[in-house]
């Protein structure tokens, strides 16, 4: 069942929505040095924060993926004019990370948190106290795309009258750890597709979206969900795998009852890894094969970083404004292709002009968890 | 758009959601005290489960290495739900490509997480072995699942509080009313390490910490006990509901004397995010232990997170309708 997208709001390193999408026209690296870190022993010293609006730089506020959500998922719905009060209103939260940073800072630092601030019922409550339920799927960094395709499918199943998919993240300690670990030297920046490219940086934020079931001769919603599909690698637990992504991308045009070819878009995953941009250029390669000359592909994570549970969503509202505004942001960082993305229409250094209807939006997570999800927006 | 494509996930849903198969993975909690909860658990659950240091009597010695406590105690659920042999398998279980895996847990990397950072600020990252880089992600638990099981199926992680279990069930039965799988293992699970205990003690009259994991098995329009729908409700008493009575009821932890029903926690202790599961599980071995009259009520959760309810009806018997 193809589903409206009737509101929708961003957070990035960036600012708002707005400002982000300014940002990326202009082909803006929001990447700074870490702000709150021991850098020097983590071994990475970069990353794209967003700027809270209390404190310093220096000072770091307790449980800010939560703040974000909240904002988010207020302005979605403030924006689609649903009333959870009258509707029976689901919110599902994709995160990869959830408030992990505040276990690190309890446990290590002494810093109090409350058991039930791990998961985000509590921040959107806060926000939107009549919603049906909150639900906290924590699926990496493809989460905010399991969790749209949940919320279509909940619609689908007539389990809710409107659906709040979104999803957030913080940067943790621990995960930070983890990247440093498997460089070889601090990555001074991140470049997806790119030649030569040092690996992945994070970024920081929240992104929100209303669905709502699609009604004729109602006001004309910012995009259509077509559909998106899920699949997991079952193969290894942070190396991609290409028959899993590739599976999920057919798997998500059977849903959306699309061909390749009806394709003009690809919001790549593009994380500026060793492993995931070669296996995803040769997993596109493979869908779409044939359809010459083949959809624009471009990719945010040098402009905003790997934000992680958020990242699906983001790349999806970055896709629906591309296609409103008829202008694709070229792929921060990228200047030289790697080889296996021979064939492919990267969008390097200047934005490109784009009449596609229909966009692909990728999203790969650690543990071979693969959403990618189908739109299309009327003009 | 074309629908020609469709063909392959019809859009009619299944309607009916079955309980095919269940596990208990429980260590410790063999012994029998007074009470209904002890008896009802003992009654299901005669089996003596290891802990997490011995789960490779279970698993087999291989890919242990590294895992943290939540997943050896969900392999061992899930290996016991499928009646598997002690040992790794050689090849992927059949029918493991259409099959989805759901997860609900809310403390399971707590301590990975804890000692990656301490590790790293008593000197640096290079201190942290890149093994235990995988368990950052809250994730790992559930991939690790379809890894060692071939389960290329959708792919879910709850972390949800206390009505997470069910929350999980739920999204369990929707991948199946969505076509995207032909069967759905859902498992529940919580370690009892330092750091889970300490989170779960913050809780205003927080009781402590079991290590627990349950599995259940739901597939559509199959033989076994059939699911209803899960509701969330803001009361620990279950929203009225029509058709007959439930013949048990298990409660929300800390509850039954508000709402009637059987309290496993009063047996089990607290397992927080595994809960939702380990009663659903309970009452399928319950409803298939013998001719049942009647259906059973579970409802997890607790005043912070809210509840949640399902009803498990016996094979055969029609679900009321508003039920499901």
């Amino acid at each position: 069942m193809d589903v409206a997208l009737t509101g929708a709001d961003l957070v990035t390193c960036l600012g708002d929505a707005d400002a982000t999408f300014a940002a990326l026209r202009k082909g803006v690296d929001g990447s700074e040095p870490l702000r709150f870190y021991d850098t020097g022993r983590m071994g990475v010293t970069r990353g794209y924060h967003v700027t809270d609006d209390e404190g310093d730089d220096k000072d770091e506020p307790p449980l800010r993926a939560g703040r974000w959500l909240a904002r988010c998922v207020a302005g979605a719905v403030r924006q689609a004019g649903i009333d959870p009060a009258r509707e029976r209103v689901s919110v599902i939260v994709g995160t990869g990370l959830r408030e992990l940073r505040a276990v690190e800072r309890w446990t290590l630092d002494g810093v109090p948190v409350r058991r039930r601030d791990l998961h985000f019922d509590a921040a959107v409550r806060a926000v939107l106290p009549d919603v049906a339920e909150v639900i906290t799927v924590s699926n990496a960094c493809s989460a905010s795309g399991h969790a749209l395709a949940l919320a279509q499918d909940m619609l689908a199943a007539g389990e809710a009258d409107a659906v709040v998919a979104a999803g957030c993240d913080a940067m943790s300690e621990s995960m930070l750890t983890m990247i440093g670990r498997v460089a070889d030297a601090p990555t001074a920046v991140l470049q997806p597709f790119q030649e030569g490219r040092a690996g992945v940086l994070l970024g920081e934020g929240a992104v929100a979206v209303v669905l709502q079931p699609r009604t004729d001769g109602g006001a004309r919603p910012l995009a259509t969900v077509l559909g998106t599909g899920l699949s997991c690698d079952a193969h290894h637990e942070t190396a991609p795998d290409a028959g899993g992504i590739v599976a999920a991308m057919r798997d998500a045009h059977s849903r959306a009852g699309v061909r390749p070819r009806d394709i003009g878009l690809v919001l790549a995953h593009g994380t500026g890894t060793a492993l995931n941009d070669p296996t995803e250029a040769a997993a596109l390669r493979e869908v779409f094969d044939g359809t010459a000359p083949g959809p624009l592909v471009t990719g945010v994570k040098g402009a905003i970083g790997h934000t992680s549970g958020s990242a699906a969503l983001m790349s999806l509202l970055i896709a629906v404004e591309s296609m409103r505004t008829g202008s694709v942001p070229a792929t921060v960082g990228l200047s030289e292709p790697i080889p296996e993305a021979a064939g492919l229409r990267l969008v390097i250094g200047e934005p490109a002009d784009c009449d596609a209807r229909v966009a692909q939006v990728n999203a790969f997570g650690f543990g071979g968890v693969n959403a990618v999800s189908i739109i299309r927006v009327d003009r | 758009m074309n629908n020609t494509a469709h063909t392959a996930h019809p859009t009619g849903y299944a309607a009916g959601v079955s309980v095919t198969a269940h596990a208990l993975h429980v260590p410790g909690a063999d012994g029998t005290t007074a009470g209904a909860a002890s008896a009802l658990f003992t009654s299901v659950a005669p089996e003596p489960a290891c802990g997490p240091d011995e789960a490779h009597t279970v698993l087999g010695r291989k890919g242990l290495l590294y895992k943290e406590d939540s997943t050896r105690l969900a392999l061992c659920a899930v290996h016991r739900a499928f009646g598997l042999p002690p040992g790794k398998l050689r090849e992927p279980l059949p029918g493991a490509a259409d099959t989805a895996v759901v997860v609900s847990s809310n403390f399971g990397n707590v301590r990975t997480v804890r000692d990656i950072v301490a590790e790293m600020r008593a000197g640096s990252g290079h201190d942290v072995s890149p093994l235990n880089g995988p368990n950052a992600s809250s994730n790992v638990i559930a991939s690790t699942l379809a890894i060692r099981y071939g389960f290329t199926g959708p792919n879910l992680m709850v972390c949800g509080g206390a009505t997470s279990g069910l929350d999980a069930v739920r999204l369990g039965a929707l991948l199946l009313r969505a076509g995207r799988a032909r069967r759905v293992v859902v498992v529940g699970v919580e370690p009892d390490d330092e750091v889970a205990r300490g989170l779960a003690a913050l809780r205003p009259g927080g009781a402590g910490l079991r290590s627990a994991a349950a599995c259940v098995v739901l597939e559509p329009e199959a033989e076994g006990p059939r699911l209803g729908s899960v509701r969330h409700h803001a009361r620990p008493g279950a929203p009225a509901e029509a058709g007959a009575p439930a013949a048990l009821r298990l409660a929300a932890p800390g509850t039954a004397d508000i709402s009637g029903g059987v309290d496993l926690t009063d047996h089990v202790g607290e397992t927080y995010g595994a809960v939702g599961v380990l009663q659903l599980a309970v009452a399928a071995a319950w409803l298939s232990s013998g001719e049942r009259s009647g259906g059973a009520l579970i409802t997890c959760g607790d005043d912070e997170d809210g509840y949640a309810s399902v009803r498990l009806d016996p094979a055969g018997d029609r679900v009321p309708a508003g039920a499901c």
